[in-house]
């Protein structure tokens, strides 16, 4: 593999194959964020949030010089980030079912990052996030990082009718979970 | 939609910003991450090529035939290697970039891959080991071959090394059904995490 002065292949660095890709430090400086958040709606506990976050930065490096701009860079990652959380929780098997998971809420246990959460609606929110059951939780968590329904669409293999039928599911669930966590 | 839930509003409550602090620690961990993965494939580029200097040293000092035909066959194992590698990472890697379910159809193949391995390599290893030891019995030792005499010169060490072998030979078989029991464990999360997906696609195709 071609490895740069800093070490990340070509693309990683945006002078190589794809010069539409800027460089990691810049990546995670834009998407980190979101990155994060993905990794919150799926794991609530702390210590394990955190090693998810760094398998999903592992795996946009390893994969970014697969991009070959077909979709947006934000489209890429958060497909990448979803499938890694995905596939993190179904091997957490000590742990209960993702579905079951949010007994233990971050607000039991503070830590710095937990802190930050300040806002208490954004705090309901991520904990409703993470009581819906995957397939809906993915679509929810799509659209409210900004993504457009043609691009979810795109992104999860589905018709555009089979999108709002799912939405509009999701959306009933997590108004009901938010009432419960309100 | 049916509900008269606020996505936009609740998108902007989402989205927003990680305080200074908690975007340093992300940008931290992030430049963690690259900096071991870069170690790791610099350290993949340097084993590889250690392993070849020495392979092709060994066929240079002993040009004979035999050295040349394992040293080829030694670089040949070590090439397929990295190939094998490197193919299995990308596969994993293109199934990330993919939909959720593809991903999940892959991961179960790959385990399912690993179950037949290991339950293959649980039936055949104790045949094997009878076979090897079989073929040592018949084998045409002279009592006086050094290793054989130094094993009969010393019953202590007869019986350590009957123990430690007879360990090893549990142990890996414990490793093997371990294994075997964790990965159908995640066989059945993963199947129980498909048919959510699948019963989720099904209810929407109307």
């Amino acid at each position: 593999m071609d490895v740069s002065r800093s070490g990340a292949p070509a693309a990683n660095r945006g002078d190589g194959g794809n010069g539409a890709i800027p460089p990691f430090e810049r990546i995670v400086a834009d998407y980190g964020p979101l990155i994060s958040r993905i990794a919150m709606s799926y794991e609530a506990d702390p210590s394990l949030r955190e090693d998810l976050t760094q398998q999903i930065f592992l795996a946009v490096w390893q994969a970014l010089p697969s991009f070959r701009a077909d979709s947006s860079l934000k489209t890429f990652i958060a497909r990448v980030a979803q499938n890694r959380s995905i596939s993190f929780v179904t091997k957490q098997v000590r742990q209960p079912p993702v579905a079951e998971i949010p007994e233990k809420l971050e607000a039991d246990m503070p830590n710095p990052e937990d802190n930050a959460i300040e806002a208490s609606e954004r705090r309901s929110l991520i904990e409703a996030t993470r009581r819906l059951p995957p397939p809906q939780r993915e679509v929810i968590i799509l659209v409210l990082e900004g993504f457009d329904y043609s691009e979810i669409a795109e992104m999860l293999g589905i018709a555009p009718n089979a999108l709002a039928l799912r939405l509009s599911r999701a959306k009933a669930a997590l108004k009901s979970m938010l009432e419960q966590t309100g | 939609m049916t509900t008269d839930l606020d996505l936009d509003r609740l998108g902007d409550v989402w989205r927003q910003q990680p305080d200074p602090a908690e975007m340093e620690k992300l940008k931290r961990s992030a430049a963690s991450v690259s900096r071991r993965a870069r170690r790791a494939q610099l350290f993949d580029i340097a084993a590889a090529t250690a392993v070849a200097v020495v392979v092709l040293f060994i066929v240079f000092a002993y040009p004979q035939r035999t050295t040349v035909l394992m040293g080829s066959a030694a670089i040949l194992v070590l090439l397929y290697g990295n190939i094998r590698s490197r193919r299995v990472r990308q596969l994993e890697l293109r199934s990330l970039t993919g939909t959720t379910e593809n991903m999940l159809d892959q991961s179960t193949e790959r385990l399912e891959a690993s179950l037949k391995y290991n339950r293959v390599t649980l039936i055949a290893f104790a045949p094997a080991i009878l076979v090897g030891l079989l073929f040592a019995a018949s084998a045409n030792l002279s009592s006086d071959h050094s290793l054989v005499f130094l094993i009969r010169s010393f019953p202590m060490l007869r019986v350590l090394l009957g123990v430690g072998g007879l360990a090893a030979i549990a142990g890996f078989a414990i490793f093997l059904l371990l294994s075997i029991r964790r990965i159908r464990r995640e066989l059945q999360r993963l199947a129980a995490m498909r048919d959510s997906f699948r019963e989720e696609r099904k209810s929407s195709n109307y």
